[in-house]
């Protein structure tokens, strides 16, 4: 417990010091990330808490970004109300859309309530560019962050530390939610929605409860996002938006709170890192979470839980050689997938037929992180291929070790628990 | 009268086509209770196969092969992927199907670019059929109407007539009941999945060529062919037959009709005052033509959930 | 009787599609007693059960709780009117744990499942009553375990504890001793008899020696319809029963 306490003390130091100690372009990531760690956390108390998967939770996040893009254009340009304030516009418009989107969305359950969500978010899309005195069209909607409590907001570390602020506010909330009788409440319908009706509570009312609380942080996350780029776009409803944040939750891991605010940080972050470097890092996001739905299913602080559980049951000194087989073999399949992927996609690129085309006798070198490999030798396609098989050797090692390991403190463990329970007379 | 025939056909005909795709969504969810996310990536891989592999073999060559292909793709995805994660449940299968559309759709980007690539109908191929007034009705619209319905015919006699379809049929009804008669009915829902997959293959192959092959197909598609299978009935084929024309010919008509609500005013006498308010009030059907599906969706969830023909829940 | 019923069913049908399942059952549950509901498989034990407790309509006729008429109510509105039922496969939370399962069935007659302005915890008396509900079962032990993890009867005694927990009037338990070993069945009887204490119960069993020695009064339902109702001798010296139900068994 105290460990946790003191890493998210130092978590948000660090959160604090960012404009000291990074340059700008890296502050505008942070405040991205941030953003996106925000509407993880709403998108998951819907998805991950409550049980109900939405495939179309762009719409609240956009609502609340074209709410707070008019309230900055109201009275002329000076504003609705104070720029540290205008997320509150976001809230509301997020949470009245979430009332009535809720409302019918929760009337069916499953796979219905998803598709009704989708079918939402795309009815919005669709419609948006249409009505262009909402939307403003193919352009968007445009203002300008006003000077309020004597700060300018034009420098992005002020536009840091507000997002900061109304972030940090934002998750404390949605963390005490989780402690207050609608926040079990919410875990009863993810568990059993049907026992709960039979234990007399009347579970749509609760269901459109929590879809609008969810909607209303998931438009202060899209008032932020407007706040930050001083405009929104019909585009923000996109499909691709909802399945950002969806994939980001789970990659995350919904069973842990800050899980999705994790996934959602690191994504971003890496997103940005990288999509100088490479074409391909949808198709990486997309590999990643297939890879945790199938093999990581309760996402990466999920396993990060459960590894320091097993770590501190078993002592690290037992774990350690397993962990270290898995860091080889993750480095092996990941070197092996990024390298296959980078020269394929170089080597099926429009920019490489041209030039081929142009060298005339046959394929030219690819260059792939600094170093050019031939794409007609043998040793281009089958080192990266070798990586994988290796990879996936390592790993097999390093799972059969692991569970061994457990396997057999879990006998013991079942033994004991047989014992003591007849020992207290249960039957 | 000629603006009411074509319209007619390109409903009917784009609404076989939608059919071709939801009906093996719609058995693979009244079966397995897995709404494959992904179904609409096979269609795709269709439309790029046929695409790929026509230049080499031929058109029709190609189309065959690629139904095939993306059938033997379908087989793939239910056996390592589906297979694995449905002891985690529903909604799980449901995340896992809409990665793999995901990691599809970028793959097609990574091999063939972000842009639409040149899969057209066959010279010989591309001719009018007949004339209505000044249009030329293209005779490729009733080839793929044609197929369509040949399908509908064979998945029908093979569902009803065959101990197959029996077993098929048993296995989506009572899979426990079907397995302890000692069917494998594992390798039935194997074999499901991947002849629904190379349906929407063929579907792909074969309107890829006259409609636009490119790597937001699978999107456009997707959603509407979710429609279908909502409004027709999860599970129920009659349903996605009926509900597939319907949307057919509710896109067709309407994309030619500009009137908005502005109009409908006029006829109550508010007209401008219509007018004058803008917005939802002056667009136009036409252009609304696309969001119309999606507003069937959500009327049948809220009226009548278990679509046209489902079963009641 | 000249008390008046706390659960009274008048002239009940039930037909799915063509198929009628209840086909005219009058039946009257006097406040207090210990009223079991026998019959073949088939009988229509779980769609009665189902049509009490709100889960489904009947097709005709009147289901009266307290006076009150509760014929096709919803399950939930059922609850508040003072009836809770268990199931017989195992209904709870299976990822929250004994504590929390308890819980949330517990705060439901507080009033509290809008609220998100408080923290649960400051909320003592409820917790004071969850962990009642824990000695009632004895499960204080494993409070802190998910209800996942817990044995069989384990999870039978936490179904039990869960339709305690809204303090109801009627309180109905489906095969509550389904599956269970001789000595897990003769537990359980007793914790049943121990909390239905000043309720009235009305229980579908199997086991007809739990039956036998539980119920106040029988009622034997064949194919939709209750052939007889009476005490356990009654209806063990009933012929129609014998000879529907019971046959050589009971005879002997």
């Amino acid at each position: 417990m105290k460990i946790r306490r003191l890493l998210l003390l130092a978590a948000i130091i660090g959160l604090v010091l960012v404009p000291v100690l990074l340059s700008q372009s890296l502050i505008n990531a942070a405040i991205q990330m941030l953003i996106a760690s925000l509407f993880a956390c709403a998108f998951s108390l819907l998805c991950g808490q409550g049980g109900m998967l939405s495939f179309g939770h762009a719409a609240y996040f956009g609502v609340g970004a074209f709410a707070t893009v008019h309230a900055m254009n109201a009275f002329g340009g000076a504003g609705l109300l104070p720029t540290p304030f205008l997320p509150l516009v976001g809230a509301a418009m997020g949470l009245v859309v979430g009332l009535i989107a809720g409302w019918f969305a929760t009337k069916r359950t499953g796979v219905y309530f998803a598709m009704i969500t989708l079918a939402l978010a795309e009815l919005l899309y669709a419609l948006a560019p249409h009505i262009k005195g909402w939307f403003g069209g193919e352009a968007g909607v445009s203002s300008m962050r006003m000077p309020a409590f004597g700060l300018s907001f034009g420098s992005n570390t002020q536009v840091y530390y507000l997002t900061l602020a109304w972030v940090l506010v934002s998750l404390g909330l949605l963390y005490l939610f989780t402690l207050t009788p609608l926040g079990r409440l919410t875990l009863g319908l993810r568990e059993n929605a049907r026992r709960l009706s039979f234990l007399g509570y009347d579970v749509h009312r609760v269901s459109v409860l929590v879809f609008a609380i969810s909607a209303m942080f998931s438009g202060i996350a899209g008032s932020l996002q407007a706040l930050n780029m001083e405009a929104a776009n019909y585009v923000i409803f996109d499909l691709q938006g909802s399945a950002e944040v969806l994939l980001n939750s789970f990659i995350g891991g919904v069973t842990v709170f800050l899980g999705p605010a994790l996934g959602a940080a690191l994504m971003t972050f890496f997103g940005y890192l990288v999509s100088d470097m490479t074409h391909a890092w949808l198709l990486y996001k997309g590999l990643l979470f297939v890879v945790v739905m199938l093999f990581i299913p309760r996402g990466i602080a999920g396993l990060v839980q459960s590894v320091t559980a097993d770590i501190r049951r078993q002592g690290l000194a037992r774990m350690a050689p397993s962990m270290a087989l898995y860091v080889a073999a993750s480095i092996l399949l990941m070197a092996g997938t990024v390298y296959l992927v980078e020269m394929l996609q170089r080597f099926f690129s429009q920019d490489y037929r041209s030039l081929a085309a142009l060298n005339g006798k046959g394929w030219p070198p690819i260059a792939v992180f600094g170093s050019h490999w031939a794409p007609t030798s043998v040793l281009t396609w089958a080192a990266p291929i070798l990586a994988l098989i290796a990879g996936l050797a390592v790993l097999r090692l390093a799972h059969a070790r692991w569970t061994s390991i457990l396997e057999n403190e879990e006998g013991v463990q079942t033994l004991l628990a047989r014992d003591s329970a007849a020992a207290r007379g249960q039957p | 009268m000629d603006y009411f025939l074509v319209s007619l056909l390109n409903g009917l005909i784009y609404g076989l086509l939608l059919f071709m795709v939801s009906a093996g969504l719609t058995l693979i969810f009244g079966m397995m209770g897995v709404l494959n996310f992904a179904h609409a990536s096979f269609y795709m891989l269709g439309a790029y196969f046929a695409y790929l592999l026509g230049r080499y073999i031929g058109f029709w060559p190609a189309i065959v092969c690629a139904t095939a292909l993306v059938g033997l793709v379908g087989v793939v995805v239910e056996r390592y992927f589906l297979r694995k994660v449905h002891k985690y449940g529903h909604a799980h299968e449901l995340l896992l199907t809409f990665g793999l559309s995901f990691i599809i759709a970028e793959l097609v980007k990574l091999f063939f670019g972000n842009y639409p690539v040149d899969y057209h109908v066959p010279a010989m191929l591309s001719f009018p059929a007949f004339h209505a007034g000044p249009l030329a009705y293209p005779a490729y619209r009733l080839i793929m109407g044609a197929i369509a319905l040949l399908m509908f015919g064979v998945i029908y006699l093979l569902l009803t007539r065959t101990r197959v379809g029996i077993i098929v049929r048993s296995a989506i009804y009572k899979p426990a009941m079907a397995e302890a008669l000692g069917h494998n009915v594992p390798r039935v829902f194997m074999a499901v999945f991947g002849v629904g997959a190379a349906l929407a293959g063929l579907a792909g192959a074969v309107a890829g060529a006259f409609y636009t092959t490119n790597p937001n197909m699978a999107i456009e598609l997707g959603v509407l062919v979710f429609v279908v299978v909502v409004v027709g009935g999860l599970g129920s084929l009659e349903g996605a037959m009926l509900a597939s024309l319907l949307i057919g010919l509710l896109t067709a008509f309407s994309v030619g009709v500009d009137y908005s609500l502005a109009d409908l005013f006029t006829w109550l006498g508010a007209g401008d005052w219509a007018r004058r308010m803008g917005g939802l009030f002056t667009l136009k059907l036409s252009g609304l033509s696309a969001t119309l599906p999606y507003a069937l969706m959500l009327l049948i969830l809220l009226v009548r959930p278990s679509g046209l023909m489902g079963e009641k829940e | 009787m000249n008390r008046m019923p706390i659960l009274s069913l008048r002239d009940v049908h039930k037909s799915f599609g063509q198929t009628p399942i209840i086909r005219g059952v009058d039946l009257d549950i006097v406040p207090g007693e210990r009223h079991a509901l026998i019959g073949p498989n088939g009988a229509g034990k779980s769609t009665l059960f189902h049509l009490i407790s709100g889960q489904i309509a009947p097709t005709r006729g009147k289901i009266d709780l307290d006076g009150r008429p509760i014929q096709g109510l919803p399950a939930q509105q059922v609850n508040r009117l003072g009836l809770a039922r268990s199931f017989q496969i195992t209904n709870v939370f299976p990822g929250l744990t004994v504590f929390e399962n308890l819980r949330l069935a517990a705060m439901r007659p507080y009033g509290l499942q809008y609220v998100f302005w408080t923290l649960i915890k400051t909320r003592r008396r409820i917790t004071a009553q969850v962990e009642q509900l824990l000695e009632q079962v004895r499960l204080q032990a494993r409070a802190d375990t998910l209800a996942s993890e817990l044995s069989y009867s384990e999870q039978r005694s936490l179904e039990i504890a869960m339709t305690l927990a809204s303090d109801p009037k009627v309180i109905m338990l489906d095969e509550p001793m389904a599956g269970m070993s001789n000595e897990e069945t003769d537990y359980t009887l007793a914790l049943i008899r121990e909390v239905t204490q000043g309720r009235t119960l009305l229980i579908v069993e199997h086991d007809m020696n739990v039956v036998f020695t539980l119920g106040d009064r029988i009622s034997v339902l064949v194919y939709g319809r209750i052939i007889a109702t009476g005490t356990p001798d009654e209806i063990r010296n009933n012929g129609l029963v014998k000879e529907a139900y019971l046959g050589e068994e009971m005879a002997q």
